[in-house]
């Protein structure tokens, strides 16, 4: 298991990662969405190019777990509480779209947004913190 | 829990900054626990007091015992 190294440490080693991974993600979104026809191409192309953009992605999720980890105490809860909150939103949402459909309210909702907005309320539950406690 | 932090360190003249960076915590950290709004672990909490040469007991203060807040 990772152990804490520090403040300091623990954001150099996630930023040197960080970076990389999401160029990557980058990269093979753009070579996927624009030099590949999916609609013509075959399942394992498709199935290649979905495990391509997905395999950085996952990275970047790997190194802020790490980051949680190794950095300092007051850091790790801040940032669980904020992912907490995030899911716990992302999971309402969820429900509630969830039920949309099964009453035929909305069809067809690209669980693939689901990503983002669990990011999205991340983020927006550790900015709402921080103004909070005036850190 | 409270705390004479903010007073140590002023009177050696550090910024937050200064004293996270000693500690290798973030600045925030530090301002939650000046604040009591965070109280540290044993390992952060040892640190923070081997750094000002004060004994934990000097460092904290968690109020009245319970034997105390029963007189």
């Amino acid at each position: 298991m990772t152990q804490p190294k520090g403040f300091k440490s623990a954001n150099r080693r996630y930023l040197q990662a960080f970076w990389p991974l999401m160029s990557m993600y980058v990269v093979t979104v753009v070579v996927t969405s624009s030099f590949i026809d999916m609609e013509t191409a075959g399942a394992s192309v498709r199935i290649g190019s979905a495990a391509a953009t997905t395999l950085p992605l996952a990275g970047v999720l790997w190194v802020m777990l790490r980051l949680i980890a190794e950095t300092d105490e007051y850091t790790r809860l801040r940032q669980l509480t904020a992912m907490a909150r995030g899911g716990a939103i992302t999971a309402a949402l969820a429900t509630f779209v969830g039920f949309l459909q099964i009453y035929g309210a909305i069809e067809g909702f690209p669980v693939f947004l689901l990503g983002p907005f669990f990011f999205l309320a991340y983020g927006f539950s550790y900015g709402a913190a921080c103004l909070g406690k005036r850190d | 829990m409270k705390n004479i932090i903010r007073a140590l360190r002023a009177e050696r003249g550090w910024s937050q900054q200064d004293l996270a960076d000693k500690l290798d915590v973030s600045r925030q950290s530090v301002n939650a626990i000046e604040t009591g709004r965070y109280d540290p672990s044993l390992p952060l909490a040892f640190a923070i007091a081997r750094l000002f040469g004060r004994s934990l007991e000097e460092l904290f203060d968690d109020g009245p015992s319970v034997a105390e807040a029963a007189e």
